[in-house]
């Protein structure tokens, strides 16, 4: 098993794929671990990337601080993995915990990455975030990591998924269950009590960025995906469809083709950002559509711009 | 080596030396907490801290109650070499770097506590299709359960601020409770050939009917032959 010795804490990871392709660096959100990466490893390898995933500090089969996390650290790991991957053009993309990871990688060394993929990430954490971490964590203290999943699944993942596994759902949490320990999801957690907004810190970001959003992403709605949208220069808002805050999980065969499209233009010197707002496809190798001009894409409902700002006179 | 207890009898249960091996690391060192908190214990609770020591001492009874009268125990000649291995790592030894001695011996035995609850895992030991008319089993997960509970004095203690001028002493006690452990733990159970380390390798039953779903993977390959069509279309 691979290891990467940060200070003095092992980190799991893998290397696949051509030495010279241009790379992947996915980071786990919480409770994941490196074999829930697997379906990507093997699309991204397929189109000629390079790809490395790991077990965040804390998480699967690497390191576990038994008292304190620090998201540095977190940052430092994955430049030490850049740094393991050599000179091509590294991307990277982390969901959730992990895309905070990735936001943070970006502002701190965006001079050593070619793209930016937050997935179901956020800059800040609101108030209704704020409380549904803290529930999580009560919920993790109290039940262990098993009662978190259970609370995860149903926030996280579709009907169409969940209704077919219903029936396994134990079973499919085990994997995460054994790998992960309480005191160390806690820990990371808790890496959270003082955050601090990243979106002063946003502008300084100027590689591409494409932020992935579930459209019915629960835990980090729209609004939080904005915040990104809007101070990111050279950023793209791509929503897609169907999809729940874990849709990586759910749907990796068409995540992997956003992932790979949108460095193939990158590399190939065809990305826009501009902030703009997409709809993304449905399916792997689907089309993307412009979100509707004039409409409000923060809103549930088909809510024109100018009736928004109408509403907001007295 | 296997990555679980077991195999299991005819009857979906651990067998009777494993549980023996695995009941006795656990009374040792949730024995030895217990001990740690009687001798901490004042007779009259007189501030709000004392009450949560009073709540792990007797969760720890509890646990030591239940091991005793759930494992199917059978004698086992190596118990009496164990037993005195174990309890010699378990005697408390005051934090090193705290100038106050009191006050080494209460991190370390928070330390020992934190490492304890957080480290043993004693449910992740059983394997997927174990009874669950096994008692030995339904104590395992209750023990494991319990643990994330009364691992939260510990850590809301060594977390404190009172000991933020010594925090690197802290982490360093809990770092060694934690090594030393894993260390016994681990040798216990390659004494009843148990290595823990590759479990993240095996697929579960959920993995394996996955990687059988006809409809989950025509969705993975779906997308791949899409994915080449197009890109020979743009090429």
């Amino acid at each position: 098993m691979p290891s990467l010795a940060h200070g003095l804490n092992r980190i799991r990871y893998e290397l696949h794929g051509p030495k010279e392709g241009p790379a992947y660096i996915l980071i786990n959100g919480l409770t994941q671990y490196v074999e829930i990466w697997h379906p990507y490893r093997d699309a991204l390898v397929a189109r000629g990337f390079r790809v490395a995933i790991f077990d965040l500090l804390g998480q699967g089969v690497s390191e576990k601080p038994t008292l304190f996390i620090n998201q540095d650290d977190q940052v430092a790991v994955v430049h030490d993995l850049v740094v393991e991957l050599g000179g091509g053009p590294v991307f990277l993309a982390g969901i959730s915990f992990g895309g905070v990871i990735a936001l943070r990688y970006a502002i701190a060394h965006g001079d050593t990455i070619a793209g930016l993929v937050p997935i179901s990430a956020f800059a800040e954490v609101s108030p209704q975030l704020f409380l549904l971490g803290k529930a999580m964590m009560t919920g993790l203290v109290l039940g262990g990591t098993s009662y978190l999943m259970d609370l995860l699944f149903p926030m996280n993942l579709s009907n169409a998924w969940i209704g077919p596994h219903i029936h396994a759902l134990e079973t499919a949490k085990r994997r995460g269950w054994l790998l992960n320990d309480v005191f160390a999801l806690q820990n990371l957690m808790e890496s959270f009590l003082d955050f601090e907004p990243l979106t002063p810190q946003l502008p300084s970001i100027r590689v591409p960025t494409m932020i992935l959003n579930g459209e019915f992403d629960f835990l980090t709605p729209r609004p939080l995906q904005e915040t990104m949208r809007a101070h990111i220069p050279d950023s793209a808002l791509v929503i897609v469809p169907h999809a729940y805050h874990a849709f990586t999980l759910e749907k990796p065969a068409l995540t992997a083709d956003l992932l790979a499209r949108f460095a193939d233009d990158v590399v190939a010197g065809r990305w826009q950002g501009k902030g703009s707002v997409w709809i993304g496809p449905e399916k792997a190798g689907g089309e993307f559509t412009p979100f509707p001009a004039g409409y409000d894409h923060l809103r549930a409902l088909p809510v024109r711009l100018e009736e928004r700002e109408e509403a907001k006179v007295p | 080596m296997k990555s679980f207890l077991g195999p299991l009898d005819q009857d979906g249960r651990i067998p009777p030396h494993q549980q023996t091996r695995v009941a006795a690391f656990l009374m040792s060192a949730h024995g030895a907490q217990a001990r740690h908190l009687a001798a901490s214990l004042p007779g009259n609770l007189r501030d709000s801290w004392e009450v949560e020591l009073h709540i792990q001492y007797c969760r720890e009874m509890e646990i030591l109650s239940l091991l005793a009268r759930a494992t199917s125990w059978v004698p086992d000649p190596m118990l009496a070499f164990l037993i005195w291995q174990w309890e010699s790592a378990w005697w408390p030894q005051p934090a090193e770097g705290v100038a106050d001695r009191h006050q080494g011996l209460l991190i370390d035995m928070a330390a020992f506590g934190h490492a304890v609850h957080a480290v043993t895992r004693p449910a992740a030991l059983l394997p997927e299709h174990v009874s669950t008319a096994d008692p030995f089993a339904m104590a395992l997960r209750r023990i494991e359960l319990e643990s994330g509970r009364l691992m939260q004095a510990q850590t809301l203690f060594l977390k404190g601020q009172q000991f933020l001028p010594v925090r690197d002493a802290v982490a360093a006690a809990v770092e060694r409770r934690h090594a030393q452990v894993r260390e016994h733990l681990n040798s216990t159970l390659h004494g009843i050939e148990i290595e823990t380390s590759g479990r993240h390798l095996m697929e579960t039953t959920f993995q394996v009917a996955l990687r059988s779903d006809a409809a989950y993977q025509a969705s993975l390959q779906g997308g791949q032959a899409k994915i080449a069509h197009n890109d020979k279309a743009a090429s």
